[in-house]
C-alpha cells in the first residue's frame, strides 16, 4: 500500500448530544478515488470537514499529507483543492475575480487549464457569482478547486445542481484525469451509481460510525444478492445465515447476504427452500441493506 | 409543545426570534439610566443644591434618552439577521405558508411594534420607582411605536437598501422635530429645557398627535402589505434588486474597481478585506462627512427662512431648525460607522444560522495572518471614515456659527476649533505621536474587540450568555452605589464609588491577566502564534503603552505615588494591546476549526 495521503484514527466528534462522528478510521492513498456514502446526517461532511480542518478533532487523529490540518492549514489546504457541499462562494465576486482570488493562494495554478473548463461550461468570466444559477455556481467552484492540480481533491456532493451531461462527461472526466496523474480524490455522494462508476474505494458511514470500507470490487464481490424460493409460505422474513436485509413474501424472497456463502446454502436448505439465482449486489442494495431499510415486497409470491 | 393554530405558531417564531434581544433592550439601557443617575449623584457637588439639582436633572434627561434611544438602532436587529442585513420582508420562508399576506405582515409588524412600546414602558416603570422622577409613560410609548412601525414599513417594504434608508432617515428626522417641537412649547429660562419637574406638563400631548400616530401605523401597514404581497408573488420589478450580497452594499462593493492581484496570497486576501467590507464602510463614511459639510452649508439661510416665516411656529426668539442636525447627528454617524466595521471577521447571519464562509476557512493561509490582516484592513476603512466624518464636522463648524443651541453648555462650538489647535500645536511632538498612536491604537482595538466578541459568540455562544450574566454583579454596584448615595450623598459617595471602582478595576485586570496567559500558552500549543508574531504582538504592546502614559501623563494624572487600584486602571489599559493582539488570532482560529 502507499503512503497515505490521509489518514484518519479513531476520529469522534459530537454536536451537543449528537454523536457526528464515532471513532472513525479512514485512509486515502494516491492515485485513487474514494466516495464517501451514508444517508443524510451519517457524517460525511463531518469528516470532510476535519479532513480540511475546518473542524478539530475531538478524540483521535487526523493527517493529511502527514499534517495537521488545524495546525499546518497552510502546508494542507495549498495542495488540496475543494469543492463544497453549499457553494458557497462570495456572492459579490465576478468570475474572473473568484479565479484571480484563489490563484493567489495556489502558485501551481493552471489558467490555461481554468480557461479552458470556463469554456467548456460556457461560464461568462464578467458575471458575479450572484447572478449565477446554483448549477453554475457548482461549475465554478469546481473550476476554483480544480485548476490549481491539487494533490488531493475533496468534493463533497459534486453531483448536486449539475446536470447529467455535466456529471456523467465532465465530472467524471475530470476526476479520472486528476487520478491519472497520480493525485487523490475523496467525494462524498447520494448517488451510489456515481460512486459506483467513478470510486476505486468506498467508504460507508451510517450513524457516525464506518460500516464499511474497502476497494469497490473487493466490497461487491464479498455481498450476494439471491432470490430464493421456499416450498413454505412465509409471512415474516425467514432466519437466514449471513442475511443482512430480505424483501419479498410468501415463498420468494429476494436477500443480501454477505460472508460464508456455504452457510447460506445450507441455512436455505434447512428451511426446505432453493437459490434460484445469486449475483454480486450493487453498491446500493448493499447501502440499503447495511443502512437497515430494505424491507419492501418486490414482487408477489 | 403543541402549536394550535397558525397565529400562535407565528407568535411562538417571532417570540423565540426575537426573545434575546427583548432581552438586551430591556437591561442594557435600564443599567446604562441607572448608570447616569448614579453617577450624577455621586459625582454632583452636594454642597452647591442649584448645581446639584441641574445636575441630576440633566441626568434624568439623560437616562430618559437612554430608554428611548438604546433599543432604537436597527429597530429588531433579530429579524433584519433573518435577511442577513438585507432590506425585505425577514419571514420570507413563511410565504409558502397558507397564510394570507396581511396577516403574514400585520402579525409581526402589531407584536414588534408592541413590543417596542412595551420595552419602553417597563424601563420607563423601572426608573420611575428607581429615582422618583416622573418618566412619561404613554406619549413617548406611542412615538417609540409609531417610529418602529415606519422603520419597519421602511424595512419590509422594498429591497432597495436607498430607499430605505432614505425612508428611515425621514422617518427620523420628522420624529426628531416633532418632539421637539412639543418638548420646546415652552422655554425654561436659565436652566434646562426639560427638567424632570415639567415632564408632566411637556409630555402631555394632544389627541390629535395620538390619532396621526394611529394613522402612520393604518398607513404603514397597508403599504407594507400591498409591497410585501408583490414580494411574495415574485413580482421581477421587486425582486430584481435584492440577491444575497445585492443592493446598496453591494454597489458599494463595486466601487472598488482595483483587480485582484495574483502575485500573493497576502495582497489577494487584502484586496478581499477591503472590497467586502472595508472600502463599502469608508465610503459611507465619505458620504456622511459630505453630507454634514452640505447640510451645514445650507442650514444657516433655511433656519433664517424659517424664522423669518410667520406660519412656521417657533416658541423662543431663534429656533435652530436645521442647525441643530448636524451637531446632533456626528455620534450617531460615528457608532454606524463602528456598527458597520464591527464584522471584521466576516462573521455571516442568516435565518438563525450564524456562520464563517467555508470559502474563506479553506483558503490556504496562515489563521494568525489573516485575522491580523482582516483587523488591519477593517481598522484602516474605519478610521479613516472616522478621520473623513471628523473633517466634515471640522469644515462645518464655521459654516453652523456660534447659535444658541450650540452654546447649550456655555461653549461656542466653533471656537472650539481654535481652542483645539492651540492645544494641540502646544504639544511636544512626543506628545503628538502618542495621542495619533493612543488614538489609532484605540481605533484599531476597538475594531478587534468587537471582531473577536462576535467569534468568541460564535464558537462558545452558550459560555458567553452565561458571560454577560457577570455584568449583573457590575449592574447591581450601581445600583446599591445609587441607592446609597441618595440616603446620603455627602458620605456616601466617595467610599462606595471607591468600591465599585476598585472592584471593577480588579476584576478587569485580572480577567485580563488570565486570558492573555493562557491564550498565549494554548495559541502556542495549537500553533496559532508563533515567536515571531508574538515578538511583534510584545513589541507594539510596548509601544503603545509608552505612547498611553504619556497620554496619561500629559492629562494631569500623576504617574508615581498613586493607589494600586489607580496604578492597576492604567497599567490594565497599558495591557489591552497584548491582550488583544493574542486574542485576535485565538479567536478567529475558533470559528475557523471549529
Amino acid at each position: 500500500m502507499g503512503q497515505a495521503v490521509v489518514d484518519v484514527n479513531d476520529l469522534s466528534r459530537s454536536f451537543g448530544r449528537k454523536i457526528a462522528l464515532d471513532g472513525v478510521c479512514f485512509r486515502a492513498t494516491a492515485g485513487q478515488v474514494y466516495g464517501l456514502v451514508g444517508a443524510n446526517g451519517a457524517g460525511k461532511t463531518t469528516l470532510i470537514k476535519h479532513l480540511l480542518g475546518l473542524l478539530r478533532a475531538a478524540t483521535g487523529s487526523v493527517r493529511v499529507f502527514g499534517f495537521d490540518p488545524v495546525r499546518e492549514p497552510v502546508r494542507v489546504l495549498g495542495r488540496v483543492g475543494y469543492l463544497s457541499e453549499e457553494r458557497e462562494l462570495p456572492e459579490w465576486m465576478r468570475i474572473d475575480e473568484l479565479m484571480a482570488y484563489t490563484q493567489a493562494f495556489h502558485p501551481t495554478w493552471d489558467a490555461s487549464y481554468a480557461g479552458e473548463l470556463i469554456e467548456t461550461f460556457g461560464l461568462d468570466p464578467s458575471k458575479k457569482v450572484r447572478e449565477l444559477s446554483k448549477g453554475m455556481r457548482a461549475q465554478a467552484g469546481l473550476v476554483a478547486a480544480v485548476a490549481h492540480r491539487p494533490e488531493l481533491l475533496i468534493l463533497d456532493e459534486p453531483s448536486a445542481g449539475l446536470d447529467a451531461v455535466v456529471r456523467r462527461d465532465i465530472l467524471d472526466a475530470i476526476v479520472r484525469t486528476v487520478v491519472d496523474d497520480g493525485r487523490t480524490v475523496i467525494f462524498s455522494s447520494h448517488l451510489l451509481e456515481e460512486v459506483e462508476r467513478m470510486s476505486d474505494h468506498v467508504t460507508m458511514l451510517h450513524g457516525g460510525r464506518v460500516t464499511l470500507s474497502g476497494a469497490l470490487d473487493d466490497v461487491r464481490h464479498s455481498y450476494q444478492r439471491s432470490r430464493v424460493r421456499f416450498a413454505e409460505h412465509f409471512e415474516q422474513p425467514p432466519v437466514l445465515d449471513t442475511a443482512l436485509a430480505m424483501e419479498g413474501g410468501g415463498r420468494a424472497w429476494s436477500v443480501v447476504h454477505s460472508g460464508s456463502l456455504e452457510r447460506f446454502h445450507h441455512s436455505v436448505l434447512a428451511l426446505g427452500g432453493e437459490i434460484v439465482e445469486s449475483r454480486d449486489a450493487t453498491l446500493e442494495e448493499i447501502f440499503l441493506a447495511r443502512a437497515g431499510r430494505s424491507r419492501q415486497p418486490v414482487e408477489a409470491a | 409543545m403543541t402549536l394550535r393554530s397558525p397565529t400562535s405558531a407565528m407568535l411562538w417564531e417571532l417570540w423565540r426570534v426575537t426573545r434575546a434581544e427583548i432581552a438586551w433592550k430591556l437591561a442594557l439601557p435600564i443599567g446604562l439610566a441607572l448608570t447616569a443617575l448614579g453617577l450624577a449623584a455621586a459625582f454632583g457637588p452636594a454642597d452647591n443644591p442649584a448645581r446639584y439639582r441641574s445636575i441630576n436633572d440633566f441626568a434624568a434627561a439623560v437616562a430618559l434618552s437612554l430608554i428611548v434611544i438604546a433599543p432604537l438602532p436597527g429597530v429588531w436587529i433579530s429579524m433584519a439577521r433573518l435577511t442577513g442585513g438585507q432590506p425585505g420582508f425577514p419571514l420570507y420562508l413563511g410565504y409558502t405558508r397558507p397564510v394570507r399576506t396581511a396577516w403574514l405582515v400585520g402579525l409581526p409588524m402589531a407584536y414588534l411594534t408592541a413590543m417596542s412600546g412595551a420595552i419602553y414602558l417597563a424601563s420607563a416603570l423601572v426608573l420611575r420607582v428607581a429615582s422618583g422622577h416622573a418618566f412619561p409613560l404613554l406619549p413617548v410609548a406611542a412615538w417609540v411605536a409609531a417610529l418602529t412601525v415606519v422603520w419597519l414599513a421602511a424595512a419590509w417594504s422594498t429591497r432597495n437598501m436607498t430607499i430605505q434608508v432614505a425612508v428611515a432617515m425621514l422617518a427620523v428626522v420628522k420624529a426628531l422635530g416633532w418632539a421637539v417641537d412639543r418638548l420646546t412649547a415652552v422655554e425654561i429660562p436659565d436652566g434646562f429645557d426639560w427638567p424632570p419637574r415639567l415632564w408632566p406638563a411637556l409630555f402631555d400631548w394632544p389627541r390629535t398627535d395620538y390619532a396621526w400616530i394611529a394613522l402612520i401605523g393604518l398607513a404603514s401597514f397597508g403599504a407594507t402589505v400591498a409591497m410585501v404581497t408583490r414580494q411574495r408573488r415574485g413580482d421581477a420589478l421587486v425582486s430584481s434588486t435584492w440577491t444575497p450580497g445585492g443592493g446598496l452594499w453591494g454597489r458599494l462593493v463595486g466601487l472598488f474597481g482595483v483587480p485582484c492581484p495574483t502575485s500573493s496570497a497576502t495582497r489577494a486576501q487584502l484586496w478581499f478585506d477591503l472590497k467586502s467590507r472595508g472600502v463599502p464602510v469608508l465610503t459611507i463614511g465619505v458620504v456622511l462627512a459630505s453630507v454634514t459639510v452640505l447640510v451645514s452649508a445650507v442650514s444657516g439661510p433655511i433656519d433664517a427662512a424659517w424664522n423669518a416665516d410667520p406660519t412656521v411656529s417657533c416658541p423662543i426668539k431663534e429656533c435652530f431648525w436645521v442647525r441643530a442636525m448636524p451637531p446632533m447627528l456626528t455620534p450617531f454617524m460615528l457608532v454606524t460607522i463602528l456598527f458597520l466595521g464591527v464584522n471584521a471577521f466576516g462573521i455571516r447571519r442568516k435565518q438563525g444560522r450564524t456562520y464563517v464562509s467555508a470559502f474563506e476557512a479553506a483558503n490556504a493561509y496562515g489563521t494568525a495572518q489573516v485575522a491580523v490582516l482582516k483587523i488591519l484592513a477593517q481598522s484602516v476603512c474605519v478610521l479613516a471614515a472616522f478621520i473623513a466624518i471628523g473633517v466634515g464636522v471640522w469644515i462645518s463648524m464655521p459654516l453652523l456659527g456660534d447659535g444658541v443651541f450650540i452654546q447649550m453648555f456655555g461653549v461656542p462650538l466653533n471656537s472650539r476649533r481654535s481652542v483645539l489647535t492651540t492645544a494641540f500645536a502646544a504639544l511636544a511632538g512626543y506628545e503628538q505621536l502618542a495621542l495619533t498612536m493612543v488614538a489609532v491604537g484605540g481605533v484599531v482595538m476597538a475594531v478587534a474587540a468587537f471582531a473577536m466578541l462576535g467569534a468568541l459568540r460564535l464558537r462558545y455562544s452558550r459560555l458567553a450568555s452565561l458571560a454577560s450574566f457577570l455584568l449583573v454583579p457590575y449592574g447591581l454596584l450601581f445600583v446599591w452605589l445609587w441607592v446609597g448615595v441618595r440616603g446620603d450623598p455627602a458620605a456616601f459617595s466617595r467610599l462606595h464609588l471607591d468600591i465599585v471602582y476598585g472592584a471593577m478595576s480588579w476584576s478587569a485586570t485580572t480577567v485580563m491577566a488570565i486570558t492573555t496567559v493562557y491564550v498565549v500558552w494554548n495559541g502556542f500549543a495549537e500553533r496559532v502564534l508563533t515567536l515571531r508574531y508574538a515578538s511583534g504582538a510584545v513589541a507594539i504592546s510596548l509601544a503603545f503603552a509608552a505612547a498611553w502614559l504619556t497620554v496619561v501623563h500629559m492629562l494631569g494624572v500623576p504617574l508615581t505615588g498613586v493607589s494600586a487600584t489607580n496604578a492597576i486602571s492604567v497599567a490594565s489599559l497599558a495591557l489591552l494591546p497584548l491582550t488583544v493582539s493574542v486574542l485576535a488570532p485565538w479567536s478567529y482560529s475558533r470559528i475557523r476549526h471549529t
